[in-house]
């Protein structure tokens, strides 16, 4: 199979399948469900077929597609993988095949539940595919409308205010990045590529790259900059960007909720490190102390407030915003060595690389969070943490997965969540010993509220609300959905290296070209900021 | 066998015995799944694996004796004279300006060892397990790695070999301890619930399972061979220490003591973490020592601090420290950059490291956390929370000895210092038994901290392998007493039980003996604890000499000397001697089985004799063999005005010193006999006369109240406020918003509706009804129609005549 026909048999598998169970008979569930699933089981196996082509000792674009759409105005169908997008595709496939195993607590129209499903798979995947800017927007746009359907339809009891504010936030996001891409789109016509949506190009015109023939200014660098970063730090999403969360996801049903957590999320990041940072280098080096700042509080608020939260669910969305926080820390740890140590960007490196993998860390321990509390909830029917209770006795093995899963999100070593966490902490001391201390402070109050939540809900004597007599042991799907995730956050966490081995030469490239690029190095050999 | 080949096979046989505990863990936690609740098949299978784990350990202490022909009990004059042959062997490479030159301690040049009339070993063998990731961004600047490493030492070898045999001894005994849980239907009378007393299938299995994760943790924190793989090890013991503390899950006191341990550790470690940013950032290492793997040299970071003497250099006026050039990064250029630390951030990172010790080893203020622990079952209280996992904080002190500048040992001197006599006097008033044992727990550790603070760093871990040994014996015989009176604890209502039960009773006293330093003078008549308190004191007395201001450090150790003593015998003779004080316990007390009582007798042996021959002895040897360079010969700071004191100037106070501390002992194990032995005063009385002492006491000086107000009320305040902040702000932000978008769109309809709307029908009206009103024209009358024609063609002829004038 060409790399062409792979890339884009990844990305409309799942179409293809939305469009082929509009056939099938609207009443024959289990018919449904086998194929979503098998559509879903496909795409993964593609993607780990592409994984298996991916060339980790590259840092540069690979298996990259380029083909015409709307030439009248550039755009074209332009795919590639390199070591920062891999991991997440295989993330989302992976996740989607597991929210879609899970998908058997849906009930309510199934066929149309899984069609929507599919076609927001599809927007995912072209989302970290898409190399070609206008073509990155179309796919981000696809996946919202499916999104706000399934919590819009499928959802709890305030679901439309949910899909609704979920699906206005994500709008005004979308808004921003348009006019960005519109303004950058216009603004490349004097490089030598002339007016281009290239994602590659824009950053080549972006960093001044020798054959670029300019580079955006200072002002476009920087207006862009916010707009973009606005636009994804709603997605990610950074205080105070971040109270579509808690709702979308305390309503959304559970596997929504686990691609909500495990994959959507990831998007921002992405799009800060794919987008934001490569093509307005000097707006984010100019805007990489209030991104820090946005980081730590998200961090420290996103703790505080899980901690004061009655809702099971909603706890573990707050945990999202703290735990992305360490995301957004780890990629805006940019100093060009002024009050620091050596005049390298080691630090910065490996901020970047903490940042990825604790994205991938997320993606796979926050999923596993909202299905543990799923299991619960298809028993009992509500989420009051004060209305639980010795659950550890009353389903041990149940018990025994949302412990370590629990414990994965509160970044134990030899879990997934350390790493990440721990090194984007760990990192940051380079670029401000203030931001590093109250970061790490973070540990305290993770473990206070992870730890709390798990006392009240697992441990005790005996339950202590409604629907008692419900509480059944857990199924063996259930134990194949929670034990596949614990085990990959224990794999992650054990062998962080085979995270870290993919992405680490795309993302020294990405430090080197930034570092390079024109307007930085001014700074750096001016070594003052003066204006910004 | 060479030096490499030396630390290789060591290297191996200690992975191996850290790895086979967990082999067990993963077995044996699905227990409950191939196995019934009756069957003990997992702890079989856990006190293999421990014991495996020993045996390998012992070998390879063995190995590593009889390869170098025990060059660490050789005579301290010869294995000075060693050390200063390397110190040359460092001076003719450190000429050399090539990386290479770095010194490579696990593997020495061939020349090297053909030059000694025997092969020469180095001190510590190290080298990487796996990679973990590894960032760099040019050739140039050096890379930041980190790693699974190992790193063995004669500290190392004595560490794995009596965790392991201690661990083997705790599982043989937790066989007995924990056989209540062999059943399909335990009865937990602790808890209630609104059936009655809560049943629940016994949990043996899981109980061995923990047991044998907590090993692996363990080895792991002993064997790392950097900084942060102790990091990872030690959260991974706080998470063991988690679950067993909260073995008893329904039990609300044990699931708050298991948060309260973790949390009030995750504090320590929140300072760990910051030191680990500081080294990180200045040294862009965390390894121990150097070494050369793959043709790269990997400088560690003693060996960039400290130079071949041990000492530190540091700028003129103090504020400097500069790191040894050798190992600095190449520039652009291709010349050496000085790498340098700001020495306040040298202090930072110390203090930080330290406060990781402080939360682990339960030290001031951190120290409330241990006795709440005591909810664990007693086998995990001996094993976890008094011989390994807290002391693992006083192991990190001595590992990472040589980072810390003397106003970082002052710090730890006096945290040790204020531990040691805050947690004696606690336990003068507690009467649960093993709360007594934790808070002389948390006061040995006191101790061992005091011990490293004023440079006697053999003296502290010499102390902390006799307290493991002493400590553990107290906890598994007060277990026994527990096991034997059926889950009574409280000492009020024991007494006289050395008849029920003898060889409990008497092997508590061996350890009670060993840990209030009694002795016979002039005789090698001592147990282990004699020794190492011993050496502590003369420790702490000759600081106290050479630094005149603190010497408080010296007093404090020597009062609580009486104090242990005091208590400890307080302890034995409440328990075991005089007259029983509950009939109906003492009616059904009972010896415990043979699995019990085994262990009790192998391991008051080892507390009685482990340190024979006290500073000449086999262990201090061995310990004192790892020791940090330059400590022997003391510190003389200009800077912080601390001196350090030399080995020489500790000998000479060494016999005055041990006097001093055995009268104190004998002073407080005397007036313990006289309260509680031969009861010739009533403690009721002091208790009377001190009562607003008692209750400070009794109260553990409110510092579980203080930190209530002080820290977790806040907390929660901050809480609540943040959501509501969610709530209130941000989300009443968004609703105004949405409601003025729709108040917008109200008055844009409103206006739709009636300004255009109204305007295009008030048209569409007007328009209406002129036809309407035309239509009124419309008659049908042909007379009328032809009167139309007729005004209208005139009219027409009219206005063309008007308008062609």
């Amino acid at each position: 199979m060409s790399d062409t026909a792979l890339l884009s048999l990844i990305i409309f598998l799942p179409t293809f399948g939305a469009l082929a169970l509009a056939f099938f008979n609207k009443q024959s569930d289990s018919a449904l469900r086998t194929f979503g699933h098998a559509i879903t089981l496909g795409t993964l196996g593609l993607t780990l077929l592409a994984w298996s082509r991916f060339d980790p000792s590259k840092g540069g674009m690979q298996m990259e597609v380029r083909i015409p759409w709307i030439s009248a105005f550039n755009i074209n169908y332009q795919l590639g993988l390199d070591g920062i997008s891999m991991p997440l595709i295989v993330l989302t496939s992976f996740i989607s095949w597991l929210s879609m195993l899970a998908s058997s607590s849906i009930t309510k129209q199934v066929r149309g539940y899984l069609m929507l499903f599919l076609i927001l798979e599809t927007g995912m995947l072209g989302v970290f595919m898409a190399l070609d800017f206008f073509l990155f927007y179309v796919f981000w746009e696809v996946m919202l409308l499916p999104m706000y359907f399934l919590i819009g339809v499928w959802g709890g009891p305030r679901r439309e205010y949910a899909a609704i504010k979920f699906f206005l936030y994500t709008l005004v996001g979308g808004v921003l990045m348009f006019v960005a891409l519109l303004m950058l789109y216009f603004d490349s016509a004097a490089s030598t590529y002339g007016k281009t949506f290239d994602i590659l190009q824009l950053a080549a015109i972006g960093q001044g790259a020798e054959g670029a023939g300019g580079q955006f200014s200072q002002f476009v660098q920087m207006t862009a900059f916010i707009l973009l970063f606005i636009g994804f730090a709603i997605k990610v999403p950074v205080w105070p960007f971040h109270t579509w969360l808690p709702d979308a996801h305390v309503e959304a049903p559970t596997p929504i909720s686990m691609i909500l957590a495990g994959v959507l999320l990831k998007m921002g990041g992405y799009g800060i490190i794919r987008i934001a940072f490569p093509i307005c280098p000097l707006g984010a080096y100019w805007a990489s102390h209030a991104l820090v700042v946005l980081g730590v509080i998200s961090i420290i608020y996103g703790a505080f407030a899980a901690l004061a939260q009655t809702d099971f669910k909603r706890l573990v969305a707050y945990s999202s915003v703290s735990h992305m926080g360490y995301v957004l820390l780890g990629i805006a740890v940019w100093t060009l060595g002024e009050g620091s140590v050596e005049q390298n960007t080691t630090f910065w490196n490996m901020g970047l690389n903490a940042a990825m993998f604790q994205m991938l860390a997320h993606g796979v321990s926050s999923p596993g969070m909202f299905f543990m509390v799923g299991v619960i909830y298809d028993r009992v029917h509500h989420r009051d943490l004060n209305q639980f209770g010795g659950l550890m006795g009353l389903m041990p093995l149940y018990g025994g997965l949302a412990v370590g899963i629990f414990f994965a999100g509160m970044g134990l070593p030899g879990l997934c969540g350390f790493w990440g966490e721990a090194w984007s902490v760990v990192s940051t001391w380079n670029y401000s010993p203030l931001y590093a201390i109250i970061a790490a402070s973070g540990v305290i109050l993770t473990a206070g509220y992870i730890l709390w939540a798990v006392q009240r809900v697992y441990l005790g004597p005996e339950y202590k609300g409604p629907h008692a007599e419900a509480i059944t042991p857990i199924t063996e799907r259930e134990v194949f959905i929670g034990g596949t995730l614990l085990l990959f956050c224990i794999i992650l966490g054990v062998f962080p290296n085979w995270m870290f081995s993919q992405m680490h030469e795309s993302i020294n490239l990405l430090v080197k070209n930034l570092t390079t690029a024109e307007l930085i190095k001014q700074i750096f050999t001016a070594k003052e900021v003066t204006g910004l | 066998m060479d030096a490499t080949q030396l630390g290789t096979t060591l290297g191996t046989l200690l992975k191996l015995a850290w790895l086979l505990p967990l082999a067990g863990f993963t077995v044996e936690i699905f227990g409950g799944f191939w196995g019934s609740r009756k069957s003990k098949a997992a702890a079989y299978l856990a006190v293999a694996c421990i014991a495996g784990a020993f045996i390998l350990s012992a070998s390879a202490l063995l190995l590593w004796g009889t390869t170098t022909g025990w060059s660490a009990l050789e005579s301290h004059e010869t294995a000075h004279g060693e050390s200063h042959g390397d110190a040359h062997h460092d001076d003719a490479h450190h000429d050399d300006a090539h990386p290479a030159a770095v010194h490579d301690e696990a593997h020495p040049a061939p020349a090297q060892a053909a030059a000694a009339d025997k092969p020469h070993y180095p001190k510590s063998f190290s080298g990487t397990i796996y990679l973990l990731a590894e960032f760099q961004v040019a050739e140039r600047f050096p890379a930041l790695r980190f790693a699974i490493d190992y790193y063995v030492d004669s500290l190392t070898l004595t560490m794995f070999t009596m965790v392991t045999f201690i661990a083997t001894c705790i599982h043989l005994f937790a066989i007995g301890y924990m056989s209540d849980e062999l059943t399909d239907h335990h009865e937990d009378h602790e808890v209630h619930t609104s059936h009655g007393h809560f049943v629940r299938p016994g949990r043996f299995y899981r109980f061995f399972a923990f047991l044998s994760l907590f090993c692996f943790s363990m080895l792991g924190l002993v064997l790392a061979g950097n900084v942060f793989m102790v990091f990872i090890f030690w959260e991974l013991v706080g998470v063991c220490s988690y679950f067993l503390i909260g073995f008893y899950v329904e039990r609300k006191s044990a699931s708050n003591a298991a948060n309260k341990a973790f949390i009030m550790n995750r504090v320590g470690d929140f300072g760990f973490l910051i030191g680990l940013m500081i080294l990180l950032t200045y040294f862009g290492t965390f390894q121990f020592a150097s070494r050369v793997e793959d043709g790269v040299a990997r400088p560690g970071l003693f060996d960039l601090l400290r130079d071949e003497h041990g000492a530190l250099k540091i700028s003129a006026n103090g504020d400097t420290v500069f790191l040894n050039a050798e190992t600095a990064p190449i520039d652009a250029a291709g010349t050496r950059e000085t790498k340098t630390i700001p020495y306040y951030l040298l202090l930072t990172a110390g203090l930080g490291i330290f406060a990781g010790c402080i939360g682990k080893s339960a030290q001031f203020p951190l120290q409330t956390w241990l006795p709440d622990a005591m909810e664990g079952p007693t086998p995990v209280s001996a094993l976890v929370h008094s011989a390994t996992m807290v002391a693992a904080g006083v192991y990190l002190a001595g590992r990472f000895y040589p980072m810390f500048v003397p106003d970082v040992l002052l710090v730890i001197a006096y945290v040790g210092c204020i531990t040691l006599f805050l947690a004696a006097t606690i336990a003068i008033v507690a009467t649960d038994i093993k709360k007594v044992l934790a808070y002389s727990t948390i006061s040995q550790l006191g101790y061992m901290m005091l011990g490293i603070g004023v440079g006697g760093w053999s003296a502290g871990l010499f102390h902390l392998i006799t307290h493991a040994f002493f400590k553990s014996l107290m906890f598994l015989a007060s277990g026994s007493v527990i096991y034997g009176c059926h889950h009574v604890q409280e000492m009020p209502l024991m007494g006289g039980l050395r008849k029920k039960m003898p060889i409990t009773a008497y092997t508590m006293l061996v350890g009670v003996i060993a840990i209030a330093g009694l002795a016979i003078p002039h005789t090698p008549i001592a147990f282990s604890g004699f020794y190492s308190k011993d050496a502590i004191v003369a420790t702490a007395m000759t600081y106290a000499q050479l630094n005149r201001t603190h010497f408080l450090l010296f007093l404090m150790p020597l009062f609580g000397a009486g104090i242990t003593a005091f208590y400890m015998f307080r302890l034995w003779f409440y328990t075991f001697a005089g007259q029983p004080r509950d009939h109906h316990v003492y009616e059904h007390a009972h010896e415990s089985p043979r699995v019990m009582t085994v262990p009790l007798l192998v391991l008051s042996l080892l507390a009685a004799f482990c340190a024979w021959g006290g500073e000449s002895g086999f262990l201090f040897k061995m310990l004192s063999y790892s020791e940090p360079t330059g400590v022997a010969e003391g510190v003389v700071d200009q800077f912080s005005g601390l001196n350090l004191p030399s080995h020489h100037q500790i000998h000479a106070n060494h016999t005055q010193a041990g006097y001093y501390a055995l009268l104190a002992a004998v002073l407080g194990a005397f007036t313990a006999y006289l309260f509680y032995g031969k009861r010739a005063f009533d403690p009721a009385d002091v208790k009377r006369q001190l009562s607003g002492l008692h209750e400070f006491l009794a109260q553990k000086w409110w510092f579980d109240e203080l930190y209530e107000v002080m820290f977790r009320r806040p907390a929660h305040i901050v809480a609540r406020f943040c959501a509501a902040f969610d709530r209130v702000v941000f989300d009443g932000l968004l609703h105004w918003l949405a409601r003025f978008a729709v108040q917008i769109a109200k008055w844009d309809r409103t206006f739709d509706e009636q300004i255009v709307d109204g305007f295009v029908n008030r048209l569409g009206q007007v328009t209406y009804s002129t036809g309407r009103a035309f239509s009124y024209l419309q008659t049908g009358s042909l007379r009328q129609y032809v009167t139309f024609i007729v005004v209208g063609v005139v009219g027409i002829w009219l206005l063309v005549q008007f308008f062609s004038m």
